[in-house]
């Protein structure tokens, strides 16, 4: 039954996801200002008593980031953009639009849950995977439930061939599922001890070094399959629509897609680099993280290539910008996380600020940029709306630029530092600095960060801003752009 | 071949799957056994400890203090003998860390003490001027939950083969009459306390949970394995 | 080379001098190989994406897109059957090389220990400082004192060692009288000298109260009659008699080396032991510095 009429869309999950996409984000990043000023401005800790010290809002930064934004960023793309690239429309199957709306009921339940035990201090207490074994059970629904409905989606394609993007939500879909699970698992102890204590207790099946070895395969390919491979997916799609460009090499996106698959799930144990873990698994972790670089830069060069030649669209169209900066700062963290797994230079980069640094290069230079970009390029065919304002994509552009280069300065500069200086010794042989003494240097750094931080939000409620008023009041659209949004 | 793959959703989410799983097995599998073995002599947590490393966990300290000893000179001199597999054998879940906003904290048993903790906990720039650790005054108020740390060691023990004593058993009565050798515990701990508010709870039977994480912060080292030497 | 790949690499640059100004500020040795390596490390990170990436871009000013398209088309995406990059292909190639040589050289997955790295760590830190440490003079002593004192025993004496107004023992001066008297009543027997224990009720009332006083005053004027009763053990200047008991007057080495043994709880709280994590240089470096904060 091949068309050529043009399918009508059906967004309605997308949009939901978009919305939420939106809120976690600016919640998200504004606990993570928070716990950034805090660390230069201690006083800061008592603002909502035990409820506001750093320590407890870092996980719930970190989940709700996650499992907020970055996830209902996935599912918003993901919901939008695998409808167009196999040709079927959600409104085809009544199955799978229940199955959709579904999804997202229970998700909205299990990230409220999620923010709600966090600040309550129940906790599993590794990082990542901090929501107790009844929200983790949530979530594997969830998860089951976003298979049915991409596998279904498959199953009624109009396009035989899968895009790849589609290979990426594949991955991203099978890799959390796996990993979560197994990393997750643990023994409830009201059950097992004659009802006694928290229903919400529970114990790792896994203890000590063994426990470490699952957190971090888990750890590490959360980073690989909630911050990497989706957004890798998001960037196949968006970077062509937008720009109109054709994929610069099928050859290149094959081998980086593949090599990223393989590769990545053996460097895991780069977090666990001079541990108790043995020390030929360490070796592999390093040895695979270096071999990442290249199917990681592949996917960033494939971009690049395909703006080839497009410089006006780069200098016109501030969602390009948006896209070539992510692939830059993609670059950027997929060449720093290498290095920092060397084992000589994870000596010193390991627990030391330099490691959020690598973290949100890659988090606000990439992840985040593509999902506003993203969101920015479905506004207008989603909402049938023109986007709201160009300047102030333009302003939100610059500003969260800035954020990010003072943001991974300043860590960088911090963390290097900090570490050289738990190695250093005086002319005696002892240690030159207290603990404190590397505590107290840092706090300029410390400050800056948090101005970072200040500035990057800003450009987020620009962005939300933005979005809002695409969806309300800006000048309504009588066709589907093809390849450039259409913003005033 | 691949081409070929993409046309088949099916065998491509197979392919991506053994693709991935395959690291998996070589990396984590073999070495199971083997990491899950105590050092020689070493002591489960107590139950006044488990309550602790809950405090530990519930305030989140992971965020900022690492619990994990690198082998390096300039790491041994500042926190002692680096970390060994064999330490951690009881830790359910682990609890490395992987920022170091705060020093490691794996021996800190050996080298601070109740008075200090207390102290510190209460207000840590009065001990470190400059520190910027939270305070932790709320812990001196709220109640250690006691009874979920006992179902925790309940669990581990039936579950998991933790050498707990008979004593540790299933049900309310057990843990009643568990309970006054948690009490106990705590006492020897407050003993050396000065926060009134926290003596006179636990003269009541009540633990406030800094009590319980100061019993876990001074079980961090090598006590749990020296003492039975 | 064009001006944006000569930005890029001007700004990572820039990057990498402050780095390297920040750090020789903190007297950051990088002659030492993990610091070195990471400097490299640093660098390589900072000119590669630069370069690279601003590469890319340039392209975008200079370059045309073009190829074959592949047959397919994805809701208009288009699919060029192009070649792979060469510089992205050897560089692939190279890591590959690199690994076999980290994973067969340079930490050989047989053969390499961190523990047995660790003692070949130690042996070379011994081997150095063994001269500096065997020929310290007084002077040297005390500057190595102050050092270990701030990272291990400032936390709870304070950085001046005034015991942060009484949650330690302040070293600026020897006991307060509190301290004597709770002694003189209750006795003490924790830190191990040849006298054994220090027996309670020695003296009472206001002998005691008077000894006490004397004590924490420094042992200054005139020495209490009931002293005598002290004397026997700790000497009639309460020096310890050699080390039989604890000196009571200042900090000599024998008793800095039974506290740092034995640890020690007092009125004023719980002193950890720090049994071997101090080397006996440190232990006299220690002394030397504590002495030195008498006033
Ligand atoms: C914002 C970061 C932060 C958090 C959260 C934090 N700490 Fe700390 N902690 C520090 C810093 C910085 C130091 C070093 C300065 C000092 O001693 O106060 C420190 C020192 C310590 C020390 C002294 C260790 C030593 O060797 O001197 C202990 C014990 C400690 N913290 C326990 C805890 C516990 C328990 C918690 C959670 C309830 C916690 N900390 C939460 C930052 C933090
Ligand atoms: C039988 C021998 C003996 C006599 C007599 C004696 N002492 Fe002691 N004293 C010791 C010993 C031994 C110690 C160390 C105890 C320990 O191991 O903690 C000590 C410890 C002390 C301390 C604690 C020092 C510190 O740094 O902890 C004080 C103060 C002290 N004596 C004062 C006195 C006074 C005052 C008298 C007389 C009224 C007295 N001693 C009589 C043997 C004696
Ligand atoms: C965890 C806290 C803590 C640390 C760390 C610490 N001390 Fe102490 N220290 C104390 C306390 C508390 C006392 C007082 C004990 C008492 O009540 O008499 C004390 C007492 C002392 C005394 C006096 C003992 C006497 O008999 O008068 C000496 C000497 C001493 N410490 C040396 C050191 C040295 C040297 C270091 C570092 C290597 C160190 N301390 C580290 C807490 C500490
Ligand atoms: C080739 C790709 C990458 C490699 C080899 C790599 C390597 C590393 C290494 C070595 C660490 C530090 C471990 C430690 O010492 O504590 C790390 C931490 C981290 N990286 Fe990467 N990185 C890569 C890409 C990325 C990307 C693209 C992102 C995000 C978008 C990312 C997010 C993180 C996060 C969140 C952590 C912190 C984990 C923790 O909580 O400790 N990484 N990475
Ligand atoms: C306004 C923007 C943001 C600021 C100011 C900020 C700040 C922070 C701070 C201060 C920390 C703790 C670092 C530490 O413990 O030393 C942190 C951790 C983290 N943040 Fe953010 N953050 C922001 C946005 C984001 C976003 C958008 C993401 C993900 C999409 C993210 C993901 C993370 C992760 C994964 C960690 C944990 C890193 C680790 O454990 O090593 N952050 N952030
Ligand atoms: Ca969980
Ligand atoms: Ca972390
Ligand atoms: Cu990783």
């Amino acid at each position: 039954m091949q068309s050529n009429a043009a399918l009508e869309y059906d967004y309605s999950v997308a949009k939901l996801y978009t919305y939420t996409a939106i809120l976690f984000g600016f919640v998200g990043m504004l606990i993570g200002t928070l716990i950034a000023a805090q660390l230069a401005f201690p006083e800061l800790n008592y603002l909502f008593g035990e409820y506001g010290t750093f320590s407890r809002l870092r996980p719930l930064h970190t989940n709700v980031v996650i499992y907020g934004f970055t996830v209902s960023g996935i599912f918003a793309t993901f919901y939008y953009a695998a409808q167009r690239v196999l040709k079927v429309s959600m409104a085809e199957s009544k199955f799978i639009m229940f199955v959709g709306k579904l999804q997202f009921a229970l998700y909205l339940i299990a990230a409220t849950a999620m923010v709600v035990t966090e600040l309550m201090g129940i906790t599993q207490s590794k990082e990542y995977a901090q929501m107790e074994w009844p929200l983790d059970l949530l979530i594997v629904v969830i998860w089951v439930l976003w298979g049915v409905a991409m596998f279904g989606l498959i199953g009624i394609r109009r396009e035989k061939a899968l895009y790849i993007s589609m290979w990426y939500f594949i991955a991203c879909f099978l890799g959390v599922a796996m990993l979560y699970l197994f990393n997750n698992m643990a023994v409830p102890t009201y059950f097992t001890s004659g009802s006694l204590g928290s229903i919400m207790h529970s114990v790792s099946m896994y203890s000590g070094t063994n426990d470490a070895l699952v957190q971090w395969w888990w750890g590490h390919n959360a980073v690989a399959f909630v911050f990497t491979v989706p957004i890798v997916g998001m960037i196949y799609y968006f970077l062509p629509k937008e720009s109109g460009q054709a994929v610069y090499s099928y050859k290149l996106s094959l081998l980086s897609f593949w090599g990223l698959m393989f590769v990545y799930l053996w460097a895991g144990s780069h977090h666990l680099l001079w541990s108790t873990v043995p020390d030929w698994m360490q070796t592999m972790g390093s040895v695979f993280s270096v071999v990442l670089i290249l199917p990681s830069w592949g996917s960033a060069i494939n971009m690049l290539l395909t703006m080839k030649g497009e410089w006006n669209q780069l200098t016109e169209n501030p969602l390009i910008k948006f896209m070539v900066l992510a692939s830059t700062f993609y670059m950027l963290s997929t060449l720093e996380g290498p290095i920092q797994a060397i084992k000589s230079v994870n000596a010193i980069a390991h627990f030391t600020d330099w490691i959020p640094g690598h973290v949100h290069d890659g988090v606000l230079g990439w992840v985040a940029f593509m999902i506003m970009a993203g969101l920015f390029h479905m506004a207008p065919r989603m909402f049938k709306r023109e986007i709201y304002s160009k300047k102030l994509v333009e302003a939100q552009f610059w500003i969260q630029t800035t954020a990010v280069v003072l943001y991974f300065t300043s860590m960088w500069i911090a963390g290097i530092t900090q570490g050289m200086m738990w190695r250093a010794v005086d002319e005696y042989g002892n240690l030159m600095y207290s603990f404190i003494d590397t505590v107290t240097v840092l706090h300029p750094y410390y400050a800056i960060r948090a101005l970072a931080g200040v500035l990057y939000v800003t450009g987020f409620a620009m962005f939300a801003y933005n979005m809002i008023k695409t969806m309300t009041s800006s000048r309504e659209l009588s066709e589907e752009p093809q390849f450039r949004s259409p913003m005033a | 071949m691949f081409h070929w793959l993409e046309k088949r959703p099916f065998f491509f989410a197979v392919g991506v799957f053994v693709v991935i799983a395959f690291a998996g097995l070589i990396e984590i599998l073999p070495n199971f056994a083997e990491a899950s073995r105590p050092v020689e002599g070493l002591r489960p947590y107590t139950v006044l400890e488990l309550a602790g490393k809950e405090v530990y966990k519930k305030d989140n300290c992971i965020a900022c203090h690492s619990q994990l000893i690198r082998p390096f000179k300039a790491e041994t001199d500042r926190y002692g003998q680096y970390s060994l597999s064999g330490e951690y054998a009881y830790d359910r879940p682990f609890l490395w860390g992987s920022k170091r906003t705060g020093p490691d904290l794996h021996r800190v048993g050996n080298y601070r003490t109740t008075d200090w903790h207390e102290n510190h906990m209460w207000e840590p720039t009065s001990v470190v001027p400059g520190s910027i650790m939270p305070a932790y005054k709320h812990q001196f108020k709220n109640i250690a939950d006691l009874e979920t740390a006992y179902a925790e060691a309940v669990t581990v023990k039936n579950v998991f083969n933790v050498p707990y004593g008979d004593d540790i058993k299933p049900g309310k009565a057990a843990w009643e009459a568990y309970k006054p050798k948690v009490l106990a515990e705590a006492k020897k701990i407050a003993a050396d306390m000065k926060n009134k508010d926290v003596k006179d709870a636990v003269a009541a039977g009540k633990v406030p949970e800094v009590v319980a994480l100061i019993a876990y912060l001074n079980s961090l080292g090598s006590s749990r394995y020296e003492a039975k030497k | 080379m064009n001006a944006l790949i000569i930005k890029a690499l001007a700004f990572a640059a820039v990057l990498i001098i402050a780095t390297l100004v920040v750090v020789k500020q903190m007297h950051i040795d990088l002659s030492d190989p993990i610091n070195l390596l990471t400097m490299i490390g640093a660098i390589a990170i900072a000119m590669l994406t630069a370069g690279v990436s601003a590469k890319y871009i340039a392209q975008m000013k200079t370059d045309r897109a073009g190829g074959e398209l592949a047959e397919e088309n994805w809701d208009g995406i288009g699919e060029y059957k192009n070649e792979l990059p060469s510089g992205w292909a050897y560089s692939f190639l190279g890591t590959l090389i690199w690994a076999m040589w980290y994973w067969t050289v340079g930490y050989p997955v047989n053969a390499f220990s961190q523990i047995g790295q660790y003692n070949e760590e130690v042996k070379a830190y011994n081997k150095k400082f063994e001269a500096v440490h065997k020929n310290a003079d007084k002077e040297t002593l005390k500057q190595m004192g102050e050092s270990i004192f701030l990272v291990q025993c400032a936390p709870c004496h304070g950085t001046t060692g005034d015991g942060l107004s009484g949650k330690a023992q302040d070293f600026t001066s020897r006991m307060t009288k509190a301290q004597v008297l709770h002694v003189i009543n209750n006795g003490q027997h924790q830190l191990d000298f040849p006298m054994g224990a220090m027996p309670p009720g020695m003296a009472s009332g206001k002998d005691a109260e008077d000894i006490a006083a004397w004590i924490a005053g420094g042992m200054k004027g005139e020495k209490p009659a009931a002293f005598a009763a002290c004397a026997s053990c700790h000497g009639a200047d309460g020096k310890g008699n050699n080390g039989m008991a604890p000196d009571l007057v200042g900090y000599d080495l024998t008793l800095i080396s039974h506290v740092l043994e034995h640890g020690k709880k007092g009125i004023i709280g719980r002193m950890p032991s720090f049994k071997t994590r101090i080397t006996p240089v440190q232990e006299k470096a220690l002394a030397e510095y504590i002495q030195s904060l008498k006033d």
